[in-house]
């Protein structure tokens, strides 16, 4: 029973860890309809900026966040300033080939800087902590941290977008961006500021990543997958979605725990015996896959 | 008659002087070794110390040194190739077996290298020594264990280090030492108290060579091997899979890592409490000095095979001596990466002496016949000496191997103490493994 508990509350903290990395990729797309391939290396930034900053100031990483945000905004203001403006005004596929060209640029820059090894924090106030709840539960300080941050965040973005004026310029720019412009809607900005968004959240959530997960210029690629398996469950665009999404996703990293637990309760040995670890990742990919077809829209929907 | 007497001598020196160089046995310029070791990615930190051990090797074998109790060290480069020296060409497969062959193709057909070296990663060596088997470029492997290589029937690839074989069943007869009282310090521990086992191995060649080991070698001493789990050592999360271990609940973990899996692995286990009374680590990640001066304390206990501990510098003068020069060097006492990868080289240099020659037919000659004594390594092994037939084709038939544990000295450092084998113990065991 301790391990079936443990995978839950397991599976429910890396879930919400995962729909916050989910977040900025299903804003992008819900507010300007554009696939970022270079959502991972966003995360990748996050991770590094939150990494080096403590280490070089002696900080607490939990207070380098307000920074990776400040980063992340204008990283995203900047990339779509500079670059996914003009992509805009092409086809389709120069968009999605696009971002792809801009996460090999962001991954090189970084193995041009960092170098291709890992690294990890050591140090801070939650590194290393958990908190053992009893009945085989035990939450690690770090990942509960996301998880908080994760729920703000969803909550943030949620408000920001059904309950300000902002939210609803963006979401009349997202609907009919010509429309918006004769109302007075500086959609340019807004699309600036989409980018922004996008970019603060994930940044966020690397930096606070890095204090349980160590950082190399290749890990955006994992991310990306599981942002990309993450928002298609969840729904392209919608936000509530990707939170629901991210849950399942982080049970479905969880299924070998699930599977200990037949095997263990009810002393199932041929269970025993299959790799299920090995495959861990493999499940995201075929669930992807799985949704993909039966249900290409996704739990809750595309926007309309 | 006379005349024609010298003209006789004459073109017989010519041909002779003609026939030498053809063979290469006049002094080659320059000896060409490609070596391939993982210098970015997951394991950089073992490679950087791979390459230093190297070339702390090469200083010595290019230079006379005639303090140091080594045949390389007395000579200025290769002494039967008129003093020819030795170039090292280093390159980073990162880890990728795939890139390492791509490499040694590289190396073998631009560079013109007359051997290679390398690769650490048992995936990336099985590449590399396909390769060097097709082109017939002759390979010594410092530091790969997967007993599958030595099992290819290769003709060109030959292995100092003891492979896992060796070293798993080290693991077993210390697991049984521990039993039988034999351990210093520790009474006899019921064999009740650590039967139950659980392993944890990364998922390529080395990794799950060593998982199935430990599976074999469990049954043949009576051990019950309760799990059995393959990672991917580039995971970024391990909480399913040390949940997975804890709940077999067993009284040893042991573990086949990498180095950034072997603290995150680390990591997790302490972040999800996981409480054993024996934790085990085959080396690789577990004796990188990342290991300890990331996790500190928490290592602690904590055992690992290896082939080098420091320590050794008390029963054995000249690694006093090459520990010294390491130290000097970068800062660090030589570990079981560096010490193979010194270990190597020297391989390198006395088959090289011993061939004359850099022509592939030669070394291969000369490789299959040296015979390198005890006393001239580092590393606490009786010698060198490849196996030129039968199953272990290669294989060094005199290595051994040591198992280490992680122990916090009066002024703070932490270091490895031998625990196995039980006669050059240098330290009482702590058992159980301190709680996280």
């Amino acid at each position: 029973m301790d391990i079936l508990l443990g995978s839950i509350a397991s599976g429910i903290l890396l879930g919400m860890v995962l729909s916050l990395v989910a977040l900025g990729l299903t804003v992008i797309f819900g507010l300007m309809d554009i696939v970022n391939f270079a959502h991972g290396e966003f995360l990748m930034i996050g991770m590094y900026t939150g990494l080096l900053t403590a280490q070089a100031t002696g900080l607490d990483p939990l207070l380098t966040l307000p920074l990776a945000a400040g980063i992340g905004f204008l990283l995203g203001v900047l990339c779509y300033g500079g670059f996914v403006k003009y992509l805009l005004r092409g086809p389709m596929i120069a968009q999605l080939l696009g971002t792809f060209g801009l996460m090999l640029v962001l991954r090189n820059i970084a193995l041009l800087f960092f170098g291709s090894e890992d690294r990890a924090l050591h140090h801070g106030l939650l590194v290393g902590k958990s908190f053992d709840v009893g009945m085989g539960i035990i939450i690690s300080a770090t990942k509960l941290a996301v998880a908080v941050l994760a729920v703000l965040s969803f909550v943030g973005v949620w408000l920001l977008m059904n309950r300000t004026k902002l939210g609803k310029a963006l979401t009349a720019t997202a609907l009919n961006r010509q429309g918006a412009r004769y109302m007075g809607i500086p959609t340019e900005r807004m699309n600036a500021l989409a980018w922004g968004i996008g970019g603060a959240t994930v940044t966020i959530a690397g930096a606070l990543i890095v204090n349980f997960w160590s950082v190399n210029p290749y890990v955006g690629l994992i991310f990306t997958m599981i942002a990309f398996t993450v928002v298609a469950l969840g729904g392209f665009g919608s936000v509530p979605g990707a939170f629901f999404a991210g849950l399942v996703v982080g049970f479905i990293m969880e299924i070998p725990g699930f599977w200990d637990f037949f095997a263990i309760t009810f002393n199932i040995s041929w269970m025993d015996a299959v790799p299920m670890t090995s495959f861990k990742y493999t499940w995201i990919y075929v669930s992807y896959f799985v949704i993909m077809l039966i249900s290409p829209r996704g739990l809750f929907g595309w926007k309309q | 008659m006379r005349r024609s007497l010298k003209c006789a001598r004459l073109l017989m020196g010519i041909t002779l002087l003609t026939a030498l160089a053809c063979t290469g046995a006049v002094m080659a310029e320059e000896i060409k070794i490609g070596v391939l070791f993982p210098l970015t990615g997951g394991a950089a930190a073992a490679g950087r110390e791979l390459r230093s051990g190297a070339e702390l090797a090469l200083d010595i074998a290019n230079n006379a040194m005639p303090d140091i109790n080594m045949t390389m060290a007395k000579n200025v480069g290769i002494k039967s190739m008129g003093g020819a020296k030795i170039t090292l060409i280093f390159k980073d497969h990162e880890g990728n077996p795939t890139l390492g062959a791509d490499l040694a193709k590289k190396l073998i057909l631009d560079d013109k290298v007359h051997g290679l070296m390398g690769a650490y990663h048992s995936s990336v060596t099985k590449a590399v020594s396909a390769v060097a088997e097709q082109y017939g470029i002759p390979l010594i492997n410092d530091s790969s264990t997967s007993p599958e290589l030595t099992k290819q029937g290769y003709k060109w690839f030959w292995r100092t280090t003891p492979h896992d074989v060796y070293f798993t069943k080290d693991l077993f007869e210390f697991l049984k030492g521990m039993t039988e009282g034999k351990v210093k310090g520790l009474a006899a521990v019921p064999k009740k108290d650590i039967t139950n086992l659980a392993s944890a191995c990364e998922k390529t060649e080395w990794g799950a060579a060593v998982s199935e080991l430990i599976e074999k070698f469990g049954k043949d001493y009576g051990f019950e091997v309760k799990k059995s789990i393959l990672y991917a050592a580039k995971a970024t999360d391990l909480s399913s899979e040390v949940r997975s271990l804890i709940a077999v609940k067993p009284d040893a973990m042991l573990f086949a890592s990498y180095t950034s899996d072997a603290i995150l692995m680390m990591k997790t286990l302490k972040d999800q409490k996981a409480a054993p009374k024996l934790l085990w680590g085959q080396n690789a990640g577990f004796e990188v000095p990342e290991f300890v001066s990331t996790l500190g304390d928490t290592t602690v206990g904590s055992l690992t095979r290896t082939v080098f501990i420091p320590k050794i510098a008390q029963v054995k003068p000249v690694a006093a001596k090459i520990n010294a020069m390491y130290k000097a060097k970068t800062g660090n006492d030589l570990s079981g990466a560096s010490a193979r990868s010194f270990t190597g080289l020297q391989a390198w240099v006395h088959v090289l002496e011993k061939a004359g020659s850099v022509k592939p037919a030669d070394i291969q000659k000369a490789a299959n016949a040296i015979e390198i004594p005890g006393d001239e390594l580092v590393v606490p092994w009786q010698g060198i000496k490849f196996a030129a037939s039968g199953e272990d084709i290669g294989q060094n038939t005199l290595g051994m191997g040591l198992i280490g544990q992680y122990q916090k000295a009066a002024d703070g450092k932490i270091d490895l103490e031998i625990v196995y084998p039980f006669n050059v113990a240098t330290a009482n065991m702590i058992y159980p493994f301190p709680k996280f």
